[in-house]
């Protein structure tokens, strides 16, 4: 089966490809503290923020579509909690964009900015996987200090979350082929349970499948890799270009936008 | 004078399930070294468990000896880079986030040099014909590529001797040649558990019918298999390549 991976253009070929991942994850880290970090009132110099990771798109050649369908895909748990902030905080707030006034409450204020700052950062982070390969992103991370043992559960979940996914499709069509008509909301909750049961034995099985076929290689417990990142001139220039552009915007657009 | 020691000695090995139901019965079996061998049965006949048996996965009464090592915990390390195992699924065997990494894993664990390793990945990935896919990932493969990578992560250990289960399962008949050529160009000893007797006697020249974890027949592979009512005997059907 073919699932729309969220890496599915890491593969690409495109300067910010060939970037070093633990540039790119360090850069998106401080990138997202500094936009999560700034005021409520703060709505135009997000503006500001949100061309940086929309340059590495379009320098990455990740098409724009793919990438705002992903944030849509996660947007209803930040909806619910950016459209709750006008219920708690009805204080009025007038907007100046110019010559134009909106008058407003703090609450909308709060809830157009968290609306903000997440599609900013989402923008960084799909910025991230899209270019830099999964794997490669696992290797910097456990280059940077990331402990060996979560480096491979996140291996392991990054490789078998899609048969996990294809397991359940199966179960899923094998019960909707002779499920012929409504058995009641007991009987239906019964056989979800008997599917998720299903779903975890076989699981557990190959869970056992993959330490034979580990043990068989040789594998003693020790987990050996071929690390093959380098820092490359390329990525100095991206450091300094990326700390340009978010410590110049914190430090000298702010104040003025303000 | 020494003598080469065989690939495969088994000498009446057994095995119970957890729940006591027998997988394998008074087992003796010898392979020489070079040999193509086929395992034959119906499923539940003690194939897979037999092969679990030669890579010590699965302990019991008897004796195993690869390579003239005997089984036990100390020689495990040494039996394992010299008989490599191929599960039935893939997906099992491809582990690793990247091709690449699955074919390194197991040279990585014998200990090689980095420059060796990659050579020996690259030699891997060239054999089974998929030398363009190194950085790809598992799930981004079909059918086909993963079974011949799955081959890829043992040919790297550059083994003695290598087992697979069902490695014909889900392939289409395109694949199915491509994998039987593959296989016949392999200089190892293979020793290949199947359900399919067209893919069986394509493949080996010799046979051992397995059936309720006993040996029924050793023999030459297209004799045993053209014997109709051996095969029918023993839920099979004669090969008609």
């Amino acid at each position: 089966m073919h699932h729309a991976h969220i890496d599915r253009f890491a593969y690409q070929d495109s300067p910010i490809h060939r970037l070093d991942s633990r540039v790119k994850f360090i850069v998106v880290l401080v990138f997202t503290a500094v936009v999560i970090s700034l005021p409520r009132t703060s709505l135009s110099i997000l503006a500001c923020y949100a061309v940086g990771p929309f340059a590495i798109l379009v320098l990455g050649g990740i098409p724009l579509r793919f990438t705002f369908k992903q944030i849509l895909l996660v947007s209803p748990f930040v909806l619910v909690l950016a459209l709750s902030c006008p219920l708690y905080d009805r204080t009025p707030v007038e907007v100046a964009f110019g010559p134009w006034v909106l008058r407003l409450t703090v609450g909308w204020m709060r809830g157009f900015t968290i609306l903000a700052k997440f599609v900013v950062t989402m923008l960084a982070l799909i910025a991230l996987v899209s270019t830099t390969r999964f794997n490669d992103l696992l290797t910097g991370l456990q280059r940077l200090g990331l402990p060996k043992i979560l480096v491979i559960q996140l291996g392991f979940l990054y490789r078998y979350i899609f048969v996990l996914i294809d397991r359940a499709h199966h179960i899923l069509q094998a019960r909707a082929g002779r499920k012929l008509r409504s058995l009641g909301f007991k009987t239906e909750l019964r056989i979800a349970a008997a599917m998720v049961g299903s779903l975890f034995i076989r699981s557990i099985d190959t869970a056992e499948h993959i330490n034979i076929a580990m043990q068989a290689r040789g594998f003693d417990g020790k987990w050996n890799t071929l690390s093959k990142l380098r820092i490359h001139a390329a990525d100095f220039v991206f450091i300094l270009s990326a700390a340009f552009f978010v410590l110049g915007l914190y430090l000298c657009v702010r104040p003025a936008l303000q | 004078m020494s003598t080469m020691p065989k690939a495969v000695e088994i000498e009446n090995f057994s095995y119970k399930y957890p729940d006591g139901t027998a997988a394998l019965d008074g087992v003796n079996l010898g392979i020489e070294h070079g040999e193509k061998v086929v395992l034959i049965g119906p499923n539940g006949a003690g194939k897979s468990t037999l092969l679990l048996a030669m890579a010590g996965f699965v302990k019991g009464p008897g004796k195993v000896v690869i390579d003239g090592l005997e089984i036990t915990r100390g020689n495990l390390k040494k039996i394992r880079a010299c008989l490599c195992s191929c599960l039935e699924n893939p997906d099992d065997q491809l582990f690793m986030p990247t091709l690449f990494d699955d074919v390194a894993f197991g040279p990585l664990n014998m200990g090689l040099t980095s420059e060796e390793i990659k050579m020996r990945v690259a030699d891997a990935l060239r054999t089974v014909g998929l030398a363009e896919m190194a950085d790809k990932a598992p799930h981004h493969l079909s059918a086909g590529q993963k079974r011949a990578a799955a081959i890829a992560t043992v040919l790297s250990m550059a083994p003695k001797i290598i087992t697979m289960d069902e490695p014909d399962g889900s392939l289409d008949p395109r694949n199915r040649r491509r994998l039987l050529k593959l296989l016949g160009s392999l200089p190892q000893t293979l020793i290949i558990a199947t359900c399919n007797m067209n893919f069986a006697a394509a493949l080996a020249d010799r046979a051992v019918l397995v059936d309720g974890g006993r040996i029924i027949a050793d023999g030459d592979a297209k004799e045993i298999m053209a014997d109709a009512k051996l095969m029918a005997q023993h839920g099979l059907e004669v090969y008609s390549v």
